[in-house]
């Protein structure tokens, strides 16, 4: 037994910095699922290299970036302020929409009216669903079905604006010290953080925007796994989902 | 751990304080821009790495948990991760005489975390700072590259064996220093 598991103990740390070559990653987190003693090794060696980010001097950034970001915060309280979009439909029109173009019942109409008054009091839900809609209407958007054993939904792609949204149904609620976290998958296996999310308590529909710093012509798929709270360098926790594309 | 200061621009800037926003950004924005500018390597990418950055954080707010740990250390953990998927993006490799003197880069200052976190910080900086040159540079270039170590020996010209042993050696160093204080 100790000798199966010394390869895998060696490798830890490498996993920890991030540094882990992808063949040995796929290894060893097929370990850690199975092995307490190599989780706490990793969330030992983990402390450290966190902590790492702490060694490197402070240096001012330029002045002006400050005035930059202010300008980019809403200017109004966190509150429903619809923005314009470029279609002017109303509350019903737009739940239709979005069922004609996602394919569902007429069961599916009324529960989008409902998921979107419950979730209509945090603007940051309700941009990243205008966002999938909005990106229902480009004509070069994928829309890849998602089909995992607790979850399913949509995945909405178009690599030409370098956009994407996710759209999941019934996302099993997790612990609070757990997040969801993305994952850009490219031709090699190698895994990309692409954010974190939590479903919403209550909220039977999850959208999340991918966040658009990497060029999304580069991956070949996404997944979506349990990690700690703020996240993993690289997936850990059991996954979700994954999708090719 | 947070302090009750810190601990109520957080709670603020969950409810959308913009407020709370720029006094986050202004205790933390030269950490931030430090750490990103020393993975990238240039002004102009670290400049935006940086407000991806604290975008994320005016996004992502509500996912801290302050039991987890320190907000700085969450940020700068986004901060990098930011920053190497930059670098990747770019391709970015700078030739390892365009990267910075390894003597520049290891040292802390006082920093608005808790008297036993700066003791821990220091501690560990220096437990870096006394690494030997060939174990900094496996870390340098894990950690501020996001190298795997096969292009570690590949960039440096050592075997794989070599590579993986120092690597184990120094976060092994670095672990010890870390749990010693």
């Amino acid at each position: 037994m100790a000798n199966e598991h010394t390869p895998f103990l060696e490798n830890v740390p490498a996993y920890a910095i991030g540094a882990l070559d992808a063949e040995e990653t796929v290894a060893l987190e097929a370990h850690l699922r199975a092995c307490e003693s190599c989780r706490a090794e990793l969330a030992a060696y983990r402390d450290v290299t966190a902590n790492l980010v702490m060694t490197t001097p402070p240096q001012p950034p330029p002045a002006s970036l400050r005035e930059t970001l202010r300008g980019q915060m809403p200017h109004a309280p966190k509150k429903v302020t619809p923005r314009p979009v470029s279609w002017s439909v109303g509350q019903w029109a737009l739940g239709a929409a979005a069922v004609v173009l996602l394919g569902l019942s007429l069961f599916g109409i009324r529960q989008v009216q409902v998921l979107q008054r419950q979730q209509a009091a945090m603007s940051r839900q309700l941009e990243n669903e205008q966002a999938a809609l909005a990106m229902l209407s480009y004509p070069g958007a994928e829309n890849l079905t998602i089909e995992g054993d607790n979850v399913a939904g949509r995945l909405l792609l178009d690599k030409e604006r370098n956009a994407a949204v996710l759209v999941l149904w019934d996302v099993p609620s997790i612990a609070q010290d757990e997040t969801y976290q993305i994952w850009l998958i490219a031709p090699n296996g190698d895994r990309t953080s692409a954010g974190l999310f939590r479903p919403e308590s209550g909220a039977r529909l999850t959208t999340e925007s991918i966040l658009p710093t990497q060029d999304l012509s580069k991956f070949t798929g996404l997944g979506v796994t349990v990690e700690p709270a703020g996240g993993s360098d690289q997936p850990t926790g059991p996954r979700l989902f994954k999708i090719d594309f | 751990m947070l302090d009750t200061d810190e601990n109520d621009l957080v709670a603020r800037l969950v409810r959308g304080d913009e407020d709370a926003f720029l006094a986050l950004y202004d205790r933390y924005s030269s950490r931030v821009f430090g750490l990103t500018l020393r993975i990238l390597g240039d002004p102009l990418l670290a400049e935006e790495a940086t407000q991806d950055t604290f975008l994320k954080l005016w996004n992502r707010a509500g996912l801290y948990l302050a039991e987890r740990g320190s907000l700085v250390v969450w940020l700068l953990t986004i901060a990098r991760h930011t920053a190497l998927d930059r670098l990747r993006l770019e391709s970015r490799r700078p030739a390892l005489s365009e990267s910075y003197d390894i003597g520049d880069g290891w040292h802390s200052l006082a920093d608005a975390g808790s008297l036993s976190e700066e003791s821990r910080w220091r501690s560990l900086s220096f437990a870096v700072q006394a690494l030997s040159p060939e174990h900094r540079r496996v870390i340098e270039l894990a950690y501020y590259q996001g190298m795997s170590q096969s292009e570690i020996s590949e960039v440096l010209g050592w075997p794989l064996g070599t590579v993986k042993t120092r690597m184990r050696a120094a976060l092994q160093n670095l672990r010890h220093a870390w749990n010693e204080t």
